[in-house]
């Protein structure tokens, strides 16, 4: 378990109303500091930048999917040691085995409760080493 | 039996083993006496004439002696044989029930034959001691001679010749024996040898005859059965020449070297060929080029094992230029010999199947994606403001944003019901079995499920002691049973009632029953509860929500879990639904 509580968190996500939704419960409920980014090809820049605790990714979005830039982010060192969740309506439990077999940290499935999600995250991120 | 090569077994031919055993015994035994008594009838005219023209010489010869009328009487005698005879033969020959009457007409034959030999055995009891020498040698040979002359007469049945030379040869042994003269007693010793081995040719004779006639019925029978043979034979044939003219599906006979020899009316009408545009083309007629290669390895294959080939998937060219995807079985039929004959394609065209099961998994596809992407804002959206994350809202704001939530959760609990259902059927459902502790289970369905029972104002509550006991199932889908059979109890509970869980040990295992105190089972919905789309009352469905699917997925996940789900009704009033699990050993 990380040292100190989960607080910053960078969201990818091409779909504004679900952005904001997330946005609304990570800093509402969770008390979390977010930020989001709509577009995955500039993402590695923004997360660099933002220096989050834990990345959360969309799996299906133009121009690259989520599992696509969380390779990107394996490759490079600024962000590959950062613990990532993957948040999405389509994948099967067979894809969601794949995404923790890579290195992701956790899956939370589309719809997922606002009211739970920093719960949910923050249980993932109790149980990272 | 014979096993072909390709697996199709195949009856020797009945005619073949029977070949080994005696044929003859397959010879109607009445038939062949009736052939029996028709050869010694046909016999008769021949006898008759014989006997008149023996006759008369004898009766010129021996009239020189003293008893003129004797020899007069007996002429009459024999003339009056003769008559009967033919009587008799006239009788037979116009009797239309003498097969029938067989036995009766051989009887007839034998007392003829009889009189005919008592006739000349009276000649020789009368005119041999009257007459001189000469006239003596001429009757021994008179008699030698009628007695030779029987035996190819009577030969179909020896019983008649042994009668009818018994009647000749006794008054003759007698007169010999008893006429004082020692060379004549030596011959009349000497006559009962004589009539000893003409009785043994005629029996020998009889077996040849009835062997002949033994062997001629059953080749009649055989041809006749054969006859049957080859007309079923040709039946079935044009039977099944019919089955595959008018079936549905694409029938087309190949040669070894891959030769179209024959098509149905199906095959013109899928590749758009007349079958005489097809016939004595190579199949590769109707393979696309790029894939002819492949057809010629597998065709190889085909020939070399002779094994038949099921499921083969082939794009295969129309006339028109279009491709349909065809399903073929493959069918190489080999004689007992080891030889090829041909080879039977028959093709369904399955184009529109697959266009279809692409149609659906896209739809799926889009039900998952689509529609949970836009539901995950809805249902967020009113989360968050009935949360009070968003500070306090009006009451009447409140009220319909939490109906709002509750439908659009109910749309979302329908498009699960449906892609599970989908996903189950079609197969492409995968439960990750583990080791569950039985209680532990339905203790975290009750607390998932807590918030769902105080809507309905319900408790959920064990009854005894919950078992301990372990099964192998998938956690997250019997967690999905048991909310479903949870939600329904509180569901259809009345307000303010207590649903027991019970868990039960049985052989080997374990049973897990939830008790309501709802309405009941309808005795009309029993029969199709666990069916799709159903439920009792379709009021009750708006009122207290659900997909009518619950039930559905949940007797398919039990049984996928190697187990059972059924329902009872419960003492006092209600219902248990219950599932049992194999216990883990």
């Amino acid at each position: 378990m990380p040292d100190r509580p989960l607080n910053r968190i960078c969201y990818v996500e091409d779909d504004e109303d679900i952005q904001r939704i997330v946005r609304m419960s990570l800093e509402r409920v969770g008390k979390m500091t977010v930020e989001v980014v709509g577009d995955p090809m500039v993402a590695i820049g923004k997360i660099t930048s933002f220096k989050p605790d834990l990345v959360m990714l969309d799996w299906m979005m133009p121009g690259m999917d989520g599992p696509t830039l969380f390779r990107k982010m394996k490759e490079q060192p600024e962000t590959s040691a950062l613990p990532v969740v993957f948040i999405t309506a389509k994948a099967t439990q067979r894809d969601m085995d794949e995404l923790l077999a890579l290195g992701a940290a956790g899956t939370i499935s589309k719809p997922f409760s606002p009211k739970d999600l920093p719960e949910q995250l923050r249980a993932i991120w109790a149980k990272l080493p | 039996m014979n096993t072909l090569v390709n697996g199709i077994e195949t009856a020797e031919s009945g005619a073949a083993a029977a070949v080994s055993a005696d044929i003859r015994d397959r010879a109607d035994p009445a038939l062949v006496r009736a052939d029996r008594v028709e050869q010694l009838y046909s016999q008769l005219p021949l006898g008759m004439a014989a006997t008149i023209v023996i006759g008369v010489i004898s009766a010129v010869e021996l009239r020189e002696g003293r008893f003129i009328e004797l020899v007069l009487f007996w002429g009459g005698l024999l003339a009056l044989v003769v008559v009967l005879h033919a009587m008799l033969y006239l009788g037979y020959r116009n009797d239309p029930r003498k097969v029938q009457n067989t036995a009766q007409w051989l009887r007839w034959l034998g007392i003829g034959a009889f009189a005919a030999g008592a006739v000349w055995g009276f000649a020789a009891a009368v005119f041999f001691p009257s007459h001189a020498d000469e006239r003596q040698v001429f009757l021994a040979f008179l008699l030698a001679g009628v007695i030779s002359g029987g035996i190819p007469m009577y030969a179909a049945s020896w019983p008649v010749f042994a009668a009818y030379a018994a009647a000749i040869t006794l008054p003759f042994t007698y007169v010999l024996a008893t006429f004082g003269n020692r060379l004549f007693a030596e011959i009349a010793l000497l006559i009962p040898l004589f009539y000893g081995v003409s009785v043994a040719i005629a029996f020998r004779l009889s077996g040849v005859f009835l062997a002949g006639y033994r062997l001629r019925r059953a080749y009649e029978r055989q041809l006749v059965e054969l006859q049957e043979a080859r007309r079923q034979i040709e039946a079935s044939g044009r039977k099944l020449a019919l089955f595959a003219e008018r079936a549905p599906i694409a029938v087309l006979e190949l040669g070894a070297e891959g030769t179209i020899h024959e098509v149905n009316h199906a095959a013109e009408l899928l590749f758009g060929y007349a079958a005489n545009e097809l016939i004595g083309k190579s199949a590769k007629h109707i393979v696309l080029p790029k894939y002819q290669a492949d057809f010629d390895r597998e065709w190889a294959a085909l020939i070399a094992s002779r094994q038949p080939m099921a499921g083969v998937k082939v794009r295969n060219p129309r006339r028109d230029g279009l491709t349909v995807v065809c399903d073929w079985t493959v069918t190489p039929l080999v004689n007992p010999d080891g030889q090829l004959i041909s080879v039977i394609a028959q093709g369904r065209d399955i184009t529109a199947q697959l266009e279809a099961e692409r149609m659906k998994k896209e739809f799926t596809s889009t039900l998952s994606h689509e529609l949970r992407t836009p539901l995950t804002s809805i249902i967020g959206s009113l989360q968050l403001i009935n949360a009070g994350v968003l500070g306090d809202v009006p009451k009447d704001v409140a009220e319909l944003t939490e109906v709002a939530e509750r439908n659009g959760q109910r749309l979302l609990d329908l498009i699960n019901d449906i892609l599970d259902i989908e996903k189950i059927e079609s197969g492409k459902l995968t439960l990750m079995p583990e080791v569950i502790r039985v209680d532990e289970l339905v203790r975290e369905a009750m607390v998932l499920n807590k918030g769902f029972g105080d809507r309905f104002k319900v408790r959920f509550q064990p009854r005894g002691e919950l078992a301990a006991d372990e099964v192998t199932a998938d956690r997250k889908r019997l967690l999905q049973v048991m909310t479903n059979l949870l939600s329904n109890a509180a569901k259809f509970s009345p307000e303010g009632e207590v649903v027991e869980i019970t868990t039960e040990k049985a052989a080997g295992k374990l049973r897990v029953g939830v008790h309501d105190r709802g309405p009941g089972i309808p005795e009309a919905f029993r029969s199709r509860i666990f069916g799709r789309f159903n439920q009792a009352d379709s009021t009750a469905t708006r009122q207290k929500g659900g997909t009518g699917l619950g039930l559905a997925i949940c007797k398919r996940l039990v049984e996928l879990m190697h187990g059972q789900i059924g329902f009872q009704d419960r003492d006092g009033g209600g219902t248990t639904f219950w599932f049992e699990l194999p216990r883990h050993a």
